[in-house]
């Protein structure tokens, strides 16, 4: 089962969700957490790496499966570097399909005026925090005074909220700087922005959130500050939805994900894998035009079977980044212009191959193949035409084998071996109609 | 251009097969060693089982022509400390008295100016500090002895035995150049047994797989080599007599001088013509570039009611000589038939681009991955004059041209190709294989800087010096003066310490 978690913000409590997830409706199993040291959880003194240490065992407590996490403020510091170990490879936070942050601390030192965080520790000097301090602060982190009973109940949170984790977070984990460590992510992300918040608002999430991730959307909700799950509720349970199950759409099999995360594999192979199931970097090479002929390609190449968008987007971010397989042919320009002028040809060719049907589509790929194809007026002669074909579609066959998700559909196992233990682990059985108990991946296909 | 003036007695380019026995010999005869290798250093457990994730292939740009223009990249070129060994398959049948003497028997291909018996000798000393596994009688040489068992054999390798024995033909366990039991590599470590995991192609990360960085290059640096990763030789000084004085090499970015009293190019079958040509270099006789061989490596594949699950284990686990010199044979020289095991993007490009495949029928064969099984041969290829390695006009990152390859199949390549065809189809059918097809495929890089006896027909002796330039010397895949049916690399070996032997011997 697909399970969301849900990280609150500074003060709060797992409460703070309860309405987001009654409007949530079904996307899985939702998991609100009380950050330890709020939520009349035990106090405790964690840097940020052991806030992210933390939020691993809770998610390592329910693995394997697909989980995807909305981080509130603090918790969003938390959300993004536990998307910084995922991407890395780390086991325990392994199928991680989305990310939603709301007003959400950056991995940078979070913006914040010194003689306000001096206020704020200050209310704790005397080991717990105030009614009236309480009020205070929720009532200036909100566009309007909330309704009762929402605004008791969070004013009695802040009260719950322990002295250490306070102002551990106070002094030290907002300020610490998490910027490399988060580097890019691929991860999709959403993030959300209170329309009337203040130092975390749009411009900040911009500034110092959205460069973190090369897949995502930011939001800005109107009539929210900066407690947007009590402020508007049902508006941020649209988006999240919309977000997640996209993302849970794609994810890969349960009992894919569970032998990715497991210890047959390696932190490196886990890595490249988890990266590459991601939507690729944006690629600049081909032009709106050229895609749609490349999407047709790949519909012809691989019917059925491969996403042609996303493949095509792929090939692009490939071209982009220059790195190909090692060697070209003699008789085609470099990879980028090869690939422009293939497609052009290809769409002169059968005037508009990107909407021709399915079975022209196939005649003239064939009439390439045989260089029989009339190419007059194109970039490519005919032998040319059929040499950038025969590249074209074994690069389109190696991006799509490479995926997750094709060794999902193929039932493939042949990653989950190595292991970073002293003792790799490799195939006991290696003869026909014979497999091991932990080869469960069935053919999808 | 760094100032410390840095001088060894021996810089060696490459740390692959042709350069990692010859710098660990060199250095146990006491000769001071610098190998400067292009690649990064890795541990076994740095790989990563993901064939596009593994990065220890040459990637950058080569350009490919002719009618059987033979594919680079992760097909058959290493970079990093080990060069190709990192990748390469561990397949190591020994080399043909027969293949040595190819002019003579055939009157086609060239003869070794090396005698099999004393090429035998130098296999010997590397199989046996590299560890082969191997079965206990060996059907086509049955005094050869392998120090380990065979590991085990996998769905298609028991495939093609069923068909083989079926046809009468010999077959047996491979001979590996991996570890089945565990074993103690001298100043490296323990290798583990072999897991059958299946990945040699990706790097293997328990060390059961021989690599010249968990074998050769230990051995060098415990008698006081040196191994620097990361550096591209870019340049090569010479004296005013012409003679070899250093080499200047890019580390990060920094351009560098290194001294040296002899060189040896051991950049591998594409870049050490590549750099001689680009320099000018070594090529009094034109030779240079000239006779670049592939082997022939067609495959036939099929589909198995059976659940084959090719990934699974040492991949080329099966062996037959049979074909070496086959009776009904229309062509000369010989090929070997081995069982394969192709992870799943490797087949998916074979099948687009090697067999032609698209649409459904490509879709239905990789969708079935899991009960495809396949045998290939590696395959005699005469050297030929149109078959070369020139310049293009393009340049690299460092400002060297890029190698043209212009390669096509001679008639004898292609009767090659049809014999074996026939035969491995034949041997399909008999292992129960339906909807069996063809696969076009060349492996292997070789010649472009051929050994011979005369200076106008080679580019270097038998000891591998260059007949222009008497401190320079290569040693790797481009001094085959003929391709060899068996795989190079255990060639190469021994004549990596043959030469480091030659260079002792007649050192002034
Ligand atoms: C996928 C694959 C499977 C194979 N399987 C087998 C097999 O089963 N059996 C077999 O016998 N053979 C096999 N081979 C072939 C075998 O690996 C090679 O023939 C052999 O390693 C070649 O040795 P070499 O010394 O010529 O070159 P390499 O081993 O390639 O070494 C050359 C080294 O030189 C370095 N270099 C190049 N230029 C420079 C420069 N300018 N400066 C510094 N360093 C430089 C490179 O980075 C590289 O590390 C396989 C090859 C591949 C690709
Ligand atoms: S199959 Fe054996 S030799 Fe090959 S990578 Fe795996 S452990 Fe290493």
């Amino acid at each position: 089962m697909n399970r969301v978690y849900f990280l609150h913000a500074l003060g709060a409590s797992a409460r703070e969700w309860d309405q987001v997830i009654a409007d949530l409706g079904d996307v899985g199993a939702c998991v609100p957490l009380c950050l330890p040291g709020f939520g009349g959880s035990p106090d405790a003194d964690l840097d940020v790496a052991g806030l992210v240490d933390w939020f691993s065992e809770q998610v390592a407590a329910h693995q394997p499966q697909s989980w995807a996490v909305v981080g509130h403020s603090m918790g969003g510091k938390i959300a993004t570097l536990a998307a910084a170990r995922a991407r890395d490879g780390d086991p325990a936070f392994a199928g991680l399909a989305a990310v939603v942050l709301l007003a959400a601390s950056p991995p940078a030192s979070e913006p914040m005026a010194e003689e306000r965080r001096a206020e704020m520790i200050d209310w704790f000097a005397n080991g717990r925090i105030g009614p009236d301090e309480a009020a205070t602060f929720v009532d200036a982190n909100t566009a309007q005074r909330l309704p009762e009973p929402l605004r008791t109940q969070a004013i009695a949170d802040v009260e719950r909220s322990r002295r250490l984790a306070w102002t551990g977070w106070l002094k030290r984990d907002s300020r610490e700087d998490w910027r490399e460590a988060a580097g890019t992510l691929a991860v999709p992300a959403l993030i959300v922005a209170g329309g009337e918040d203040g130092d975390l608002g749009e411009d900040a999430q911009r500034r110092l959130n959205l460069p973190h991730y090369r897949n995502a959307r930011v939001e800005v909700v109107a009539g929210a500050a900066h407690l947007l799950p009590y402020e508007q509720p049902a508006a941020v349970a649209t988006l999240i939805r919309d977000h997640i199950t996209q993302a849970f759409g794609r994810a890969l099999p349960a009992p894919f994900v569970a032998l990715l995360a497991s210890d047959r594999v390696s932190r490196g192979t886990r890595a490249v894998m988890t990266e590459r199931h991601a939507a690729p970097p944006r690629g600049k090479v081909l032009s709106p035009q050229q895609r749609a002929v490349l999407a047709a390609l790949i519909e012809t190449v691989l019917p059925g079977a491969a996403d042609p968008v996303d493949l095509a987007a792929r090939i692009d971010a490939m071209l982009t980044s220059g790195i190909g397989d090692g060697w070209r042919s003699a008789e085609l320009p470099a990879d980028a212009e090869g690939w422009t002028s293939g497609l052009d040809t290809l769409d002169h060719l059968s005037s508009s191959f990107a909407d021709a049907s399915p079975a022209d589509r196939e005649q003239c790929l064939q009439s390439i193949a045989d260089e029989t194809a009339d190419t007059e007026g194109g970039a490519f002669d005919p032998r040319q035409m059929r040499l950038w074909f025969a590249e074209a579609r074994s690069e389109i066959a190696r991006q799509w084998m490479a995926l997750p998700a094709t060794m999902a559909r193929i039932g493939y196992d042949g990653f989950a071996v190595g292991g970073d233990g002293p003792h790799k682990q490799g195939y006991r059985l290696t003869a026909a109609d014979m497999i091991e108990d932990w080869q469960q991946l069935e053919v999808q296909a | 251009m760094s100032a410390a003036a840095d001088v060894t007695d021996v810089v060696i380019v490459g740390s692959g097969a042709g350069g990692a026995p010859l710098a660990a010999r060199l250095s146990q005869a006491g000769v001071s060693v610098i190998v400067l290798e292009a690649g990064r250093a890795f541990r076994p457990d740095d790989h990563v089982a993901d064939e596009l994730a593994a990065d220890i292939y040459w990637m950058e740009e080569r350009l490919s022509g002719g009618a059987d223009a033979t594919a680079f990249g992760a097909n058959n070129s290493g970079m990093g400390v080990g060069g190709s060994t990192l990748h390469w398959g561990a397949f190591c049948p020994r080399p043909d008295a027969r293949d040595l003497r190819l002019r003579s028997e055939s009157g086609r291909g060239e003869d070794w100016p090396i005698a099999h018996d004393e090429l035998i000798g130098y296999i010997d000393a590397v199989e046996r500090f590299i560890g082969v596994s191997g079965p206990a009688r060996y059907p086509w040489d049955v005094g050869r002895r392998y120090e380990l068992p065979p590991v085990a054999r996998n769905a298609p390798a028991n495939a093609m035995a069923r068909g083989c024995t079926a046809l009468n033909i010999t077959a047996t366990d491979a001979p590996a150049a991996l570890v089945s039991r565990d074993r103690e590599q001298p100043h490296w470590g323990e290798r583990k047994a072999c897991i059958n995991c299946g990945t040699c192609h990706q790097g293997c990360r328990t060390a059961a797989k021989a690599t010249t960085d968990t074998s050769w290059l230990p051995l060098a640096v415990a008698h006081g080599a040196e191994v620097r990763a990361e550096c591209r030789v870019v340049d090569i000084e010479r004296d005013g007599n012409g003679r070899v004085t250093g080499v200047v090499y890019v580390c990060r970015g920094e351009r560098r001088r290194l001294s040296c009293r002899a060189l040896f190019l051991c950049a591998g079958g594409v870049e050490t013509p590549r750099l001689l040509l680009n320099l000018d270099l070594a090529n009094s006789s034109g030779q240079v570039g000239r006779n670049f061989m592939a082997h022939v490596a067609t495959q036939v594949w099929g589909r198995f009611d059976a659940d084959m699950r090719m990934n699974r284990g040492y991949p080329s686990s099966l062996i037959t000589e049979d074909m070496m010199r086959a009776g009904d044979a229309d062509h000369a020289g010989g090929y070997l038939i081995q069982s394969l095991g192709v992870m799943p993007v490797t087949l998916a490009t074979n099948l687009a681009r090697g067999a032609g495949l698209w649409g459904r029928a490509l879709v239905d064969l990789l969708d079935d991955y899991n009960r495809l099984g396949g045998i290939g041969i590696n395959g005699e290829c005469l050297p030929s004059d149109d078959n070369r390695l020139t310049l293009a006009d393009e340049t690299d990152a460092y400002g060297l041209r890029k190698a043209r390859i212009d390669f096509s199949y001679g008639p004898n390549e292609r009767a090659i190709d049809a014999h074996a065809r026939k035969t491995m189809t034949a041997i399909w059918e008999a292992a129960g294989a339906r909807d069996i097809f063809a696969v076009d495929r060349s492996a292997h890089t070789i010649g472009t800087c051929r050994m011979g006896q005369d200076g106008d027909r080679a580019v270097v002796d038998a000891d591998g010096r260059s007949f222009d330039i008497d401190n320079l010397f290569i040693c790797d895949n481009s001094v085959f003066p003929s391709a060899l049916a068996a795989n190079p690399a255990l060639t190469i070996m021994a004549l990596s310490l043959r030469t480091a032997d030659r260079f002792l011997a007649t050192r002034g």
